[in-house]
């Protein structure tokens, strides 16, 4: 699955339309999945997911094999989009997408384990070090794309707290998993 | 190993935590620094695996039908795989992955490679712009979209057409201020006054290739003058924007000046710098051609410092002098010139372009 993504995204920087339907089909859901839950509106989920294919399809030539798995680097720049998104919509009402915020606030972070790659067990290793509520912090922010603020709202923890906390966390984990 | 702020920085980059602002600033620092790209990169690879569990879902069809339909429309992808940084797909380079100088490559369109020349510093020549155009076409974009969002912020009014803010001549909010001494003013954080900064910080990505550091002074013997710079000067019209990174090593920017001749203030936002206990950093003015560097105050110590500018330099010398900063006793240098080490210097560079863009 890796090898042959890398291999997609190798066609498409030449061009190659066919291997970028097959780049689409192979990883749209796993993209869907993760702009749905940080934007909670399908409308703009779409929206996103086509911003994003197309910076692949024009960004394809700089993906770098040896510093982040197809998956990851898809997954990064759709996150970084939606996240710009949520945040600026947020700055201006933060009433202005209940939405989202009721599909973050009532689910879970999702455990749909499918494969359990080595790189994740590890990351999960060094989280689990972590005490539980820190935890909690890190991954509602992950999957839900929550800034400080809203992690304070949402949990009652004061956002100084917070700051603190993720901060440490991170450190944290990156001591555990060795820099 | 990078310093731990930075990297938590960037660790909560990649996790979403920061706001809007912060953001901005940290894509800005990607582009300055290749250390801080690298991080970012880094923590991309560390968290990035935690997609794994997101539940896939399946996206409706038309999606793709409107991909498709656009792609005819964007430019295609360069088709040199060789030409590529870093990444061949016959022969995968083998990379260290943690230094990847070249990483940030990406998120570095060309921009001012389109740009009316003669109203930016004088400087090297800037890099080879690479030959995707896709990058090319991506700032522009977003930098807009930034403009947009930070002038709506700071006048507290709906975001104006996109292509109504994108010129300097209508930046924000306008009162002439009366004219201040030297002395630091230190506020509280503004924060309208940051968003506006962060849009030009948004705007260092472009300034990359016009970026140059300067030769750290040696310390104690105070400063000699820059090299003079050939330019024209006064060119660029008021509104132009100046942003100096000031560094100790080309890689780490410990302040980021940033200088409104319009408004005639300048603000200097600590990135890296850590406070010296008992002592305070002093920023200086070196003009181009002149051996007396002028103190233009004390650094306060919270994030942000704005003070105004000294009325008797014009445009031209901000434009072209040389900034640094040195330690001093507290409260600042007792003789008016510097008397502790220069740590850091820079130079300014135009961080918004002094003609629309098309």
């Amino acid at each position: 699955m890796q090898a042959e993504l890398v291999w997609l995204i190798g066609a498409v920087a030449k061009g190659d339309q066919a291997a970028f339907e097959r780049l689409y089909a192979a990883t749209r859901a796993k993209l869907y999945g993760v702009l749905l839950r940080i934007l909670g509106k399908p409308e703009l989920a779409e929206e996103v997911m086509q911003e994003t294919y197309l910076k692949v399809w024009k960004m394809a030539h700089t993906f770098d094999p040896t510093l982040a798995s197809p998956i990851t680097w898809m997954v990064a720049m759709a996150r970084n989009r939606a996240i710009d998104i949520v945040r600026r919509r947020s700055e201006v009402s933060i009433e202005d997408e209940p939405e989202a915020q009721n599909v973050a606030a009532e689910s879970a972070p999702p455990l749909a384990r499918r494969e359990m790659t080595e790189e994740l067990k590890r990351l999960l290793a060094c989280l689990g070090k972590l005490d539980p509520e820190k935890q909690r912090i890190v991954l509602l922010a992950y999957y839900s794309g929550w800034s400080r603020e809203q992690l304070s709202t949402k949990l009652d923890i004061p956002v100084n707290t917070i700051k603190t906390w993720l901060r440490r966390s991170l450190l944290e984990i990156r001591e555990c998993m060795g820099r | 190993m990078y310093d731990d702020a930075q990297d938590a920085l960037a660790a909560e980059y990649v996790l979403g935590t920061l706001s809007a602002d912060e953001r901005e600033h940290a894509e800005a620092l990607m582009s300055l620094d290749p250390g801080f790209a690298a991080s970012v990169k880094q923590w991309e690879r560390r968290l990035g695996e935690l997609n794994v569990m997101v539940e896939a879902i399946e996206p409706p069809p038309e999606v793709w039908d409107k991909i498709r339909a656009q792609l005819g429309a964007s430019a295609p992808a360069p088709q040199s795989p060789a030409a590529a940084p870093g990444f061949a797909f016959s022969e995968p380079p083998v990379v260290p992955s943690a230094a990847a100088p070249d990483a940030p490559a990406e998120e570095l369109p060309p921009l001012l490679a389109g740009e009316p020349g003669e109203d930016t510093i004088a400087v090297p020549p800037p890099p080879e712009p690479e030959p995707g155009e896709a990058a090319t076409e991506e700032l522009p974009h977003e930098l807009s979209d930034s403009i947009t969002a930070s002038l709506a912020k700071s006048l507290a009014e709906p975001p104006p057409p996109t292509e109504a803010v994108d010129r300097p001549a209508v930046l924000p909010a306008v009162e002439p201020r009366p004219e201040r001494s030297a002395n630091v003013v230190q506020l509280q954080r503004r924060v309208s006054r940051w968003r506006r900064m962060t849009v030009l910080m948004g705007a260092i990505a472009a300034l990359l290739a016009l970026y140059v550091g300067v030769a750290q002074f040696a310390p104690g013997l105070g400063p000699r003058s820059g090299p003079v710079v050939a330019q024209a000067p006064g060119s660029a019209p008021l509104g132009a924007r100046l942003v100096a990174a000031l560094n100790q090593e080309p890689t780490a920017p410990a302040f980021l000046l940033t200088v409104d001749p319009q408004r005639r203030t300048m603000v200097v936002r600590r990135v890296s710098a850590t406070a010296e206990l008992g002592k305070s950093y002093e920023l200086w003015l070196i003009a181009s051609g002149s051996p007396a560097p002028r103190s233009l105050g004390v650094i306060g110590a919270d994030e942000f410092t704005e003070r105004a500018i000294p009325a008797n330099f014009d445009l031209a010398t901000l434009r072209a002098a040389t900034y640094a900063v040195s330690l001093e006793p507290p409260g600042g240098s007792p003789s008016g010139a510097p008397t502790g080490p220069v740590l850091f210097t820079g130079r300014v560079v135009e961080s918004v372009p002094t003609a629309p863009r098309t």
